[in-house]
């Protein structure tokens, strides 16, 4: 557990740069908070907020999918697995890492609209469960890019991501809502981007339940096929 | 009794995604025994499979086909490579203070507290890094980089060693200092598995030496062994007229000259039979570059075979 904390503790600081300008944003919505009349602009100032999610669910894609990639490129892979470090461990590190600078990023979404929103009428309670909601998604988008990384480059992996967690929501639009609980990143962003001032708090746990599951599936996956890869040949 | 590190007919291909490109192998039914407590060279032309070999043993890769063991282990076992301190070519490290990165392979290898703190300190200090110990390593020269990766190897003060070209970048004096630690940590006990194209230097701390050559090991044996088994002797002798032995060259009265080992003894005869006094027989050591040039452009047919350790 202390090998998978140290390797996320040193994943962060190697992306501290992505991280404040995730964290940018949020200032950006302080920012606003201040210079705007929270109670006569209250509509727009939710529209801004609901849009902090996708840059989190977009930095879970990109930084996920690249992780492993350039860890072999730049050869820094190779000190870190010559130690007493199972391949499992890596990839949890590296997941936990993620969900690490999203839970910062979380964290400091949910304080910027506790007082923001709150000012405005913003029930509390629903803005910590959709952060919640929020931190399940980008968890669950890292960990299908993670896995999609151990054995793709990093253009490969991030498009197979948004494939994967873009064609459940199309199927939703064809089929029926069923299919979106395929991979239920849009059903866990669904209640963020449609809340409203007036929104009651009626959690509904199905797509937190799914998403568990395949969070676990997908880090195991990962880790099994990354155990079998040759991390120190010719990358191109 | 098992080696420190066995390969045991070993081979890895790398196959293309595109047929067109075709497969490369990298290394050949290659069989390998390194004993503990010994130095051990391990010398090849580039691309010969030096670092596939040593990557396989990391376990960073899986072998086509053979298997091998480290430390009594299969390749590749997490809790092996605790007792292994890895030093890999063109050294790749994190962005940190020197001895704070120390550290913090240190920790990875379930190293921690001052017992850690305390170590990396030490290798820090015995890698001539202590007044550069808080700048990070970013600024840093090649060779300086190559000792922070030196001293990340060591902070474990593992079992076995594992360095691939340790002292390519390093200057004179590092180098020498360098040479001191193996030497010394052999004296501790521990083994070192020394991939080097510094053959002088092979030359002065090993005890064997292995030759590859395109995936195959083609030489193996103990450094004094090798670099004798010319089978040719310098005789020096007194007295003697020097147009008597073919290629003779004559200095301060001494003649010197080199005669086949099957006709040695037909040359002293001669020297005695001339009235001449014997002075030195000495067999002849070719250098390790010269063994190395010659049994790398042989014929790859040279390879020694199956299951030789």
């Amino acid at each position: 557990m202390r090998t998978v904390f140290l390797i996320a503790s040193n994943f962060v600081r190697e992306q501290r740069w992505p991280i404040l300008v995730l964290l940018l944003w949020v200032l950006v919505t302080c920012v606003l908070g201040l210079m705007a009349d929270v109670r006569s602009d209250r509509e727009d100032l939710l529209v801004i907020f609901q849009q902090l999610p996708i840059y989190g669910i977009a930095f879970a894609v990109f930084i996920g999918g690249a992780a492993i990639h350039n860890e072999r490129k730049s050869r820094r892979i190779l000190a870190v697995l010559s130690k007493g470090v199972r391949r499992g461990e890596y990839i949890s590190g590296v997941l936990v890492g993620i969900v690490f600078a999203l839970m910062l990023y979380g964290l400091c979404m949910g304080l910027t609209g506790t007082w923001v929103l709150g000012q405005g009428g913003f029930s509390i309670a629903l803005l910590w469960f959709l952060m919640f909601s929020f931190l399940m998604a980008c968890v669950l988008a890292s960990a299908v890019a993670v896995f999609f990384s151990t054995f793709m480059t990093p253009l490969f992996a991030t498009l197979a991501t948004g494939l994967a967690l873009g064609i459940p929501f199309v199927m939703m639009l064809q089929f029926g809502r069923d299919w979106a609980y395929l991979i239920p990143v849009y059903l866990l962003l669904e209640s963020f981007v449609k809340a409203t001032f007036s929104t009651p708090w009626q959690p509904d746990w199905r797509p937190f339940v799914v998403a568990t599951v395949e969070i676990v599936a997908f880090w195991l996956l990962a880790s099994w096929i990354f155990a079998r890869r040759d991390i120190a040949v010719a990358l191109d | 009794m098992p080696g420190v590190i066995e390969f045991v007919n070993v081979s890895k291909e790398y196959k293309s995604w595109f047929p067109s490109r075709g497969m490369v192998r990298a290394l050949d039914d290659f069989s390998l025994q390194v004993e503990d407590g010994e130095i051990f060279g391990f010398l090849g032309p580039n691309g010969a499979g030096k670092s596939t070999a040593i990557h396989l043993a990391m376990g960073f890769m899986r072998a086509t086909s053979g298997h091998g063991f480290m430390l009594g282990k299969g390749f590749g076992d997490a809790a092996t490579r605790r007792r292994v301190g890895f030093l890999a070519e063109n050294v790749a490290l994190y962005h940190r203070p020197a001895e704070q990165l120390v550290r913090f392979y240190g920790a990875l290898n379930g190293m921690r507290g001052s017992s850690l703190a305390r170590r990396a300190h030490e290798v820090v200090e015995a890698l001539g890094l202590v007044s550069d110990a808080r700048r990070n390593v970013r600024q840093f020269s090649r060779g300086m980089l190559q000792r922070v990766g030196l001293a990340q190897a060591l902070v474990n003060d593992p079992q076995l060693l594992i360095l691939d070209e340790p002292t390519s970048a390093l200057d004179p004096v590092a180098r020498v200092s360098v040479r001191e630690l193996l030497l010394e940590s052999r004296k501790a006990g521990k083994t070192i598995f020394l991939s080097s194209h510094m053959l002088s230097e092979v030359e002065l701390v090993c005890d064997r030496v292995a030759v590859v050559n395109r995936g195959r090991l083609v030489r193996l044996g103990g450094i004094s062994e090798l670099l004798e088994s010319r089978q040719e002797s310098e005789i020096l002798a007194r007295g003697v007229p020097p147009n008597s032995f073919p290629g003779a060259i004559s200095s301060d009265g001494l003649v010197r000259f080199l005669v086949e080992a099957t006709a040695q003894r037909s040359a002293l005869q001669r020297v005695w039979a001339l009235g001449g006094e014997i002075v030195s027989v000495n067999p002849v050591r070719r250098s390790l570059e010269e063994l190395f040039l010659e049994v790398t452009t042989a014929n790859s047919s040279d390879a020694i075979g199956k299951g030789t350790t």
